[in-house]
């Protein structure tokens, strides 16, 4: 290391410096306290890592909402003075890179000078072009002095609940603009000599609809960074001040390398490639204002490279343009999606760190989605779009996996996560706001040795646990009618994806409820599958009913429904509720508030499928069948597989060897004669084309990736052989009045 | 250097291996002998000439052939059955065979309980095998929008940078 700067800003720029000119973090060349004493400097990684779960256990304790307590929405780390992440805890982790792109904005923004970083002091943060994901995550840091020197930060992110934006909840589908999702708290010093300021509380007890989570969150933040910050002081006297500076650089520096050494240990070098697609769908919703296009497809074409050192680069060209919807995501949500895959995927041991993600490098182009030129586009539902891309990525290092030969590691990846968030009167009596964070278990893709796991599993929070339906209950006037298994929802395979679930709810108690869902794909599949698997479904329809006289059926004793049912085009509240009023919504429930005795249903995703489903295990698909994941009728149709008839002496169900093998030897017949040559395809495709045959929103969408990237120009019209000038004629974009994209 | 008998990583590749043992490989640190040990194993089913250098995909591996002649070129991607799909520096895809869903009553055969996709938005492409039918890959994608080409590996640099050994040819 060289001498020590004066100020903050010049040691930030100082260690970029040196990883660029050295390739090492802080232009730390040997691990020297690591080979001097390796328990010694082992012992003080240890440490540190715990008491960041400490922190973050005692926070969630003093928390009020159920997100954080029950479903664990939380996490702590340690920084260094230039806010890289040193040691983490467990729980929500995208966010550790994130509060370090907010540390490092202060930083380059002056605040050494003004407001001034003092000890004692708490900064909040919830914008996204500072450094968070969305508007709900809301990240508090304190700084950490040690004998006057500014020695490092601790920081901590919780989840709210509510963000007191146009709709409730915080993944505010509606926001078309930043001005609709809520209060926003950019990188502002909320606290002094260790407490909250009081005119920030008044702050949020006037601007949000339940003030109790966000406060008693600050709380548990500022709790869990002061705990942090006195426990490394500890530390520090105990190992001393040169130590303790040397070893936390080691530590991100020895991350790097692990991340690197672990690439070229599972993966192979080259390019891997792959897309993913998300449909939104809003026209004639109520609410919406018309600033662009309200259906609009996006896809997502991502190339991975990994280089010879082990450096893996993710790149973006070819999507498309930011835009008038809350989907839009920052380079720091970006960078968070990258980090949370890896440490989950990748980087699992040891020293997880900022050290991982110097290790890679994303590739954002300016004005499309990933990287908005606009700042006042919004980001409330920034993980619609960002959660399948990372799914996608992990199919991309999945690939290099299976060529590695460690299949084991070989998965379909994380899906897109449906959210519902409600608001209005609650079931006491006051007005209440929150969303429900159930949707912390999806399904998850297969893996390349097994199915998927059912109702257990999300890549944004690590610990994945839907929570007690008690505990929900506590806090919305909905009542369970049923939690169930959503059979089929996993996408057929020789492994099949992991299955959803589906709620039922009686609103309950309450004579006005808003129920506003997001991040689920219309129209398209937004979770693919892999090596011969089929995507699994899209969740996009909700069913409510109105006026459903449960209480009245309950009476009579008349079945209630529990769950939807098998029939996509009839669902069982439809066929039971017959007497109400049913409402089928495709894509974003916005729509009129409920009240007492309705029922509505939502249901989350399941994973994509891994390889070819005529290769399935006919007794895995009894099984499936017998505990209800999947359908006979599913089995039959996708994967040829036959069960032998129903017993009424036994539950047992059993596949039948013999007419599988008949019906799979039909099904593959089938396959040679409808499947022809692609290059035969490829030539048909290109006079429909040529004829702008395709509907206006795909017109839209190629246009887009067209415009933005001339990349994906060159291959889109080499592909197709279309002329060089190729771009689609009217593309649908006549209800785009204001600004457009990259302009 | 942790090591695994080729009879588990048999099992473990065909989905066989109890899961708390694959549980343990997974959790597990890595075994340094994977790579050569998984080409031995798909090597001994193959009843076909050539050397496989690399696997891409289920069914699917690079293979060195035999014979004369500059040795990149010679490189293919073949299926398990013996199919050749080509050089592997070109997307075997385009010497599939294609099934493509595009109607509503041709995805629903595929999701006969669920919702599947909007054929005007998306639509299913079934990469299928022209010599076993095995179905290879499935693209979701919209109307008009390319074939991906899944993976092009770096074969030079990871048999001599990464392996330490000289690329067959």
């Amino acid at each position: 290391m060289t001498d020590a700067p004066v100020t903050l800003r010049e040691k930030l720029r100082g260690n970029d410096r040196l990883l660029a000119e050295t390739g090492h973090y802080a232009g730390i060349r040997d691990l020297r306290l690591r080979e001097k004493d390796a328990l010694k400097y082992e012992t003080l990684h240890t440490k540190l890592r715990a008491l960041c779960v400490a922190g973050r256990e005692m926070a969630r304790r003093i928390s009020a909402s159920p997100g954080v307590r029950e479903v664990g929405e939380s996490v702590v780390a340690l920084y260094t003075p230039e806010g890289d992440a040193v040691a983490l805890s467990n729980g929500i982790m995208v966010h550790v890179h994130t509060a370090s792109r907010f540390i490092k904005w202060m930083i380059e923004n002056g605040y050494e000078d003004d407001p001034g970083i003092n000890p004692g002091d708490i900064f909040a943060n919830n914008d996204a072009f500072i450094g968070t994901v969305q508007a709900p995550d809301v990240i508090d840091v304190v700084p950490i002095f040690y004998e006057g020197e500014l020695i490092g930060w601790a920081g901590a992110v919780c989840h709210e609940l509510e963000c007191g934006g146009i709709t409730p909840g915080g993944d505010v589908a509606l926001a078309q603009e930043r001005y609709g999702e809520g209060l926003f708290v950019c990188a502002e010093k909320v606290g002094l000599n260790d407490a909250l300021r009081r005119d920030y509380l008044i702050r949020c007890e006037r601007n949000l609809r339940m003030p109790i989570y966000w406060i008693l969150d600050e709380k548990a933040k500022v709790a869990a960074c002061q705990d942090v910050r006195e426990s490394v002081l500890a530390l520090i006297e105990e190992t001393g001040a040169e130590y303790y500076r040397r070893a936390i650089r080691e530590f991100i520096e020895e991350g790097r390398r692990a991340q690197l050494a672990r690439m070229r240990q599972l993966t192979v070098p080259g390019r891997y490639r792959g897309n993913t697609f998300y449909g939104h769908v809003t026209r004639g919703k109520p609410g919406l204002q018309p600033l662009g296009p309200p259906d609009l497809l996006y896809g997502m074409p991502m190339e991975l490279t990994v280089k010879g050192d082990g450096k893996m680069l993710l790149d973006f060209e070819g999507t498309q343009g930011w835009g008038w919807h809350s989907m839009n995501c920052t380079p720091a949500g970006m960078d968070g999606g990258m980090f949370v895959t890896l440490t989950q995927h990748m980087n699992y041991e040891g020293l997880v760190n900022d050290g991982a993600w110097l290790a890679t490098e994303l590739i954002l182009p300016r004005g499309t989605w990933t990287n908005p030129d606009n700042e006042k586009c919004a980001t409330a539902t920034s993980w619609a779009l960002l959660l399948p891309a990372y799914g996608c990525f992990q199919r991309l290092l999945s690939r290099a996996f299976f060529a590695r030969g460690f299949r084991e590691e070989v998965f379909v990846g994380q899906v897109n996560s449906p959210m519902i968030e409600m608001g209005g009167e609650s079931q006491y009596g006051g007005r209440f706001g929150m969303a429900h964070f159930e949707c912390a278990a999806a399904g998850s893709g297969a893996m390349a040795i097994r199915d998927g796991l059912d109702t257990a599993y999300v890549g944004w929070n690590p610990e994945s646990d839907m929570g007690n339906m008690e505990i929900w209950e506590q806090s919305m006037p909905m009542l369970y009618l049923g939690r169930a298994i959503t059979p089929d929802s996993g996408g057929g395979g020789k492994y099949r994806g992991g299955c959803g679930f589906t709620s039922t709810w009686l609103v309950h108690n309450t004579r006005e409820l808003t129920l506003i869902t997001s991040e689920h794909s219309a129209r398209v599949f937004d979770n693919a599958g892999m090596c011969g698997g089929y995507p699994a479904p899209t969740v996009q329809w909700h069913t409510a009913v109105r006026g459903a006289d449960i209480g009245g059926r309950a009476k009579k004793g008349l079945p209630l429904p529990h769950s939807l049912g098998t029939d996509p085009l009839r669902t069982l509240p439809e066929t039971l509720l017959a007497g109400g009023t049913v409402e089928k919504c495709e894509g974003p429930f916005i729509t009129a508030p409920f009240k007492d005795g309705d029922v509505f249903c939502h249901s989350y995703n399941g994973g994509g499928g891994y390889g070819d489903p005529l290769e399935r295990e006919p007794q895995a698909a009894a099984k499936d069948v017998e505990n209800g994941y999947a359908t006979e009728e599913f089995c039959r149709a996708v994967c040829g597989i036959v069960l032998k008839k129903e017993s009424r002496a036994r539950a047992a169900r059993e596949a039948d060897e013999k007419k599988t093998k008949e019906l799979r030897g039909e099904m593959r017949e089938v396959r040679r004669k409808k499947a022809r040559p692609v290059k035969e395809w490829v030539r048909e495709e290109r006079e429909r084309l040529l004829r702008g045959d395709v509907a206006p929103e795909v017109r839209r969408m190629i246009n887009e990736s067209i415009r933005f990237s001339a990349k994906f120009a060159d291959e889109f019209r080499g592909f197709w052989n279309l002329p060089d000038d190729f771009v689609f004629a009217g593309d649908g974009d006549d209800n785009n009045s204001g600004e457009r994209p990259g302009q | 250097m942790k090591t695994y008998p080729a009879e588990t990583l048999r099992d473990l590749f065909a989905g066989k291996l109890p899961w708390n043992a694959a549980k343990e490989i997974m959790s597990s640190y890595k075994d340094g002998d994977r790579f050569f040990k998984q080409l031995e194993i798909l090597q001994e089913r193959a009843d076909w000439g050539g050397k496989i250098l690399l696997p891409v995909g289920e069914h699917l591996c690079i293979v060195q052939k035999d014979g004369a002649g500059d040795a990149d070129s010679r490189r293919v991607v073949r299926c398990d059955c013996g199919f050749e799909f080509g050089n592997y520096r070109q997307n075997w895809k385009l010497a599939a065979n294609v099934r493509v869903r595009n109607t509503a009553a041709s995805v629903a055969e595929v999701y006969p309980t669920s919702c599947g996709c909007d054929p005007e938005w998306m639509e299913l492409r079934e990469f299928v095998c022209p010599g076993c039918a095995a179905l290879l890959e499935v693209e979701a994608a919209p109307p008009g929008w390319p074939v991906v080409f899944d993976f092009l590996p770096d074969l030079e640099g990871f048999y001599r940078g990464w392996l330490g050994v000289p690329l067959p040819d």
